[in-house]
């Protein structure tokens, strides 16, 4: 029989998963998608410290804290999405558990990790993205599990299209589903792996001994409002303590809660045969003391001295950006942040990394980076144009993105938000090199920023890019024809960083000139200067060619 | 004989019939009408494009009852009709309209798009011009899963490539491309259009020779009938524009796409100049291969103004 608990967490689930497929379907909304992410209490606690910033988009998880306080660690027994998850591996993989096995001690890794993150945040460094529960889910979902289910679709949708062909029904026929690709599977497959491994040796193991939000809100919640009691009638048969998920019933005393522990799934409630467990306000505490569980100071001093000598030590590295750019800086060349990005300092510490704008990018030219910008820059977003175009009319990653690390911003903003610049390379460019008549470039190029000229030597016309027209878009690397590398590409050169003000402003006043829209009704009137005389491209030199007589003859 | 054999040839004899009847009723439909080998029609984009392929004898000629057709307009950039990078709407649902009139059980209007599918139907204005006649009729595949390798057994430098099943499925193929000009191929028109039906065209760029491939192309790809949307002219920084817009109204038809292209390409302007058919060397190429006909000056042009 399905629980209340379980219904809840189902729901729950249920709705995190429906935002999050709005926002793979790019179907903007006024609900917020990234609502789930905002509850994450180390998520959003550890930003705010590292990136120095309070926003009010960080009420949520404040609710959640403060909800935390009065009720115990309901959101972890009954809204995260990571909890959900792994009660449904352990359902799947877990196998039928005698006894708790793990050592008790275990559970003060979380708080270890907890003040790590802490240590490190304090010096401007936010390693949260490796462990806040909901960025890792939302990853999950999003990179791991959402193209796994597109390719399956999209395969089922090919199997039955001679059915749907003999029905005569168009819309199933040329109906596909592309599937989107992302890169460090690897590490969210092997993550989730451990973690689902780790449900056979306890359930929950991930949120007992490592979730830092758990941590945080069990510091909370020692003693919550509503808590479980424990009545007279009990005969201290320990079924209670041998059933509860997190081991927060002490095996040999049944009457004791670690409240810290609970999560308030009521487990022990129903299966007590005396019914004597409740919850509610109702005090009557059993004394207890458990020395094992009290956290020294020495741990406490050292995880965080450990976590701020880790941040300085990424400070430290050749590929971890530091300060402004200028001479001496090693950044990786082909990172190219997304439209909207604030200045990289501030975009890692304010990104966590949940995937959020790469699953929701249309054209899947968002991907995560390994270690390329340090392990400062792990798993952060960057533009692929081999893989994706970047749609200077859509707006995806900085509606979706939590922590605004990408800015919202209006449309015509967004068109001026250049992130980078073309550059041809013409050793490999079929006009240049070749003196193929190939145009693709100008013709896929939204900004018209590539134009064809008649060079002397060559017989065809060759691309040139305008700087001041460029927004970095990659519709030309993309659609270039040469392989491997393209022969234009995108470099992150004059992209637009900034954490406020206006990026049309700022764009004009250094004389930027990003439109993609034509002037008047008809395209723009072209002056004579503007194609030499006798230009027309892919015309032949009528000279040059021979008439055909066999044809002539016919007149 | 059994019972069975008797019945076989009870209808082939039929069927014999119903052939011999056919050939007997056909010369005289030919020596009746005087069907021009390009027809051209002046006016609004729909009832142009209508008068254009009546000239031609009307859509019976090109379209049997119980037949399948693919209509190939351009419609590979998200910019409205003014722009003139995609084929008028207009003229693209009245042929498909007259398509139904002939009989066709089946009528696509298909295009692999170069700008995002959804973006490109929706702005070209074509999938809704259609809608009145089906809403499931224009649809761009992207998905090389709907695509299947041929052969190109007149190819000279390219000899297969992938093209739509269901291109290889139909029984009529109609080529309704606008005329614009062209960056790499001059200009765009049917013969360059044909591109938009083959799932990888970006190796006719760079492993191939781009004039030679596109003949090669239309070996196999070879319309039935060409219409070519001349009510508006995209006369410079073609394929995707923004450029130099003539309004010229005029539709052109022809069963000869060579011909249809060479004729567009003369009597339009290009970057403010006038250029003769061979100077496009796509179509001198598909000329001298005997695919079609470029001298249309020797040909019989018949236009009308509506």
């Amino acid at each position: 029989m399905i629980t209340f608990w379980r219904a809840i967490q189902i729901i729950s689930l249920i709705l995190f998963l429906l935002l999050l497929t709005l926002a793979v379907s790019s179907i903007n909304t006024p609900t917020p998608l990234d609502l789930f992410l905002l509850f994450d209490p180390a998520l959003i606690t550890f930003t705010v410290i590292s990136a120095r910033i309070l926003v009010a988009a960080f009420i949520p998880a404040l609710v959640v804290l403060l909800i935390t306080l009065f009720f115990g660690r309901i959101f972890c027994g009954y809204i995260c999405p990571m909890g959900t998850t792994l009660d449904g591996g352990d359902k799947l993989f877990g196998p039928p558990r005698k006894k708790q096995s793990e050592p008790v001690k275990l559970r003060l890794l979380k708080y270890i990790i907890l003040i790590f993150l802490l240590g490190a945040s304090l010096l401007g460094i936010s390693f949260v993205f490796v462990v806040a529960p909901i960025s890792l889910i939302t990853r999950f979902y999003g990179l791991l599990v959402h193209p796994v289910l597109a390719f399956l679709t999209n395969e089922i949708l090919i199997l039955i299209q001679p059915l749907a062909e003999w029905f005569n029904m168009n819309n199933i026929i040329f109906l596909r589903i592309t599937t989107p690709r992302f890169a460090t599977q690897l590490f969210v497959i092997t993550f989730f792996g451990v973690l689902f491994i780790l449900t056979r040796v306890s359930p929950r193991f991930w949120c007992r001994n490592l979730c830092p939000s758990g941590a945080l809100m069990a510091l909370v919640s020692k003693k919550p409002l509503i808590r479980r009691g424990v009545s007279d009638d009990c005969t201290d048969c320990g079924k209670c303590s041998h059933s509860c998920p997190m081991a927060a019933i002490v095996t040999e005393e049944p009457r004791i809660t670690l409240h810290e522990e609970c999560i308030v799934c009521r487990t022990c409630q129903n299966i007590c045969p005396v019914n004597a467990i409740s919850f509610n306000s109702a005090k009557t505490e059993h004394k207890f003391e458990m020395q094992e569980f009290s956290f020294t100071r020495r741990q406490f001093i050292y995880s965080g001295l450990i976590g701020a000598t880790a941040a300085t030590v990424n400070l430290t590295g050749l590929n971890s950006l530091h300060g402004k750019p200028g001479p001496g800086q090693v950044a990786p060349q082909g990172l190219i942040r997304p439209p909207g990005a604030l200045p990289e300092m501030d975009f890692l510490a304010q990104c966590v990394r949940c995937g959020e704008c790469m699953a929701a990018c249309p054209t899947n030219t968002l991907q995560p980076i390994w270690l390329d910008a340090g392990f400062m820059g792990l798993f952060s977003p960057s533009l692929t144009p081999r893989r994706g175009y970047c749609n200077p009319e859509c707006r995806m990653c900085g509606d979706v993105c939590p922590t605004d690390a990408i800015r919202k911003l209006s449309q015509n903003e967004r068109i001026w938000a250049k992130t980078g610049t073309a550059v041809i390379f013409r050793q490999k460019c079929l006009a240049w090199e070749h003196q193929k008549s190939c145009m693709v470039c100008d013709e896929v190029c939204p900004y018209k920023a590539v134009e064809f000229r008649k060079e002397p030597g060559n017989r065809v016309p060759v691309p040139l890019v305008h700087e001041e027209k460029c927004s970095g878009c990659g519709y030309c690397e993309h659609f270039c024809p040469v392989q491997n590398q393209a022969a234009i590409v995108v470099t992150p050169m004059g992209a637009l960083r900034m954490s406020e003000g206006s990026y049309i402003i700022q764009g004009k006043s250094q004389g930027l000139n990003l439109l993609i829209k034509p002037k008047s009704k008809y395209g723009p009137q072209l002056k004579g200067k503007d194609w030499g005389k006798g230009f027309a491209p892919g015309f032949e030199d009528d000279k040059s060619s021979v008439f055909p007589p066999r044809f002539e003859e016919d007149s | 004989m059994n019972r069975r054999e008797f019945l076989k040839y009870q209808v082939k004899g039929i069927l014999w019939m119903i052939a011999g009847g056919s050939g007997i009723l056909l010369p005289k439909k030919i020596v009746a009408e005087s069907v021009p080998d390009i027809a051209v029609a002046k006016g609004a984009p729909a009832t142009a494009t209508r008068a254009a392929v009546e000239l031609l004898g009307g859509m019976k000629q090109f379209v049997k009852p119980g037949n399948r057709v693919i209509i190939k307009p351009n419609m590979s950039f998200p910019s409205p009709p003014e722009r003139a990078s995609n084929t008028n709407p207009e003229v693209v649902r009245e042929l498909a309209a007259m398509c139904k009139e002939a009989g066709a059980t089946r009528v696509l209007v298909l295009d692999h798009t170069l700008g995002p599918a959804e973006l490109c139907l929706d702005r070209s204005g074509i999938r809704k011009a259609c809608n009145s006649i089906s809403k499931k009729m224009v649809f761009a595949l992207s998905d090389d899963s709907l695509y299947k390798t041929a052969d190109i057994p007149e190819g000279k430098t390219m000899r297969s490539t992938e093209i739509m099943k269901e291109v290889l499925k139909s029984d009529v193929l109609i080529a309704s491309p606008v005329a614009k000009s062209h960056s790499g191929s001059g200009v765009s028109l049917s013969m360059k259009g044909m591109m938009g039906l083959i799932y990888n065209r970006g190796v006719m760029h760079w492993q191939y020779d781009l004039h030679t491939s596109i003949v090669d192309l239309c070996t196999v790809l070879k319309a039935d009938l060409t219409v070519i949307d001349g009510t508006r002219v995209l006369s410079t920084n073609g394929p995707q524009g923004p450029g130099k817009v003539l309004k010229k109204n005029t539709v052109i038809a022809s069963k000869d796409m060579v011909a249809a292209d060479s004729y567009a390409v003369s009597i339009f302007e290009w970057y403010g100049q006038k250029f003769k058919p061979r100077q496009v060397r796509h179509i001198r190429e598909a000329h001298d291969r005997g695919l079609g006909r470029m001298d249309v000056e020797n040909l019989k042009i018949k236009v009308i103004d509506i």
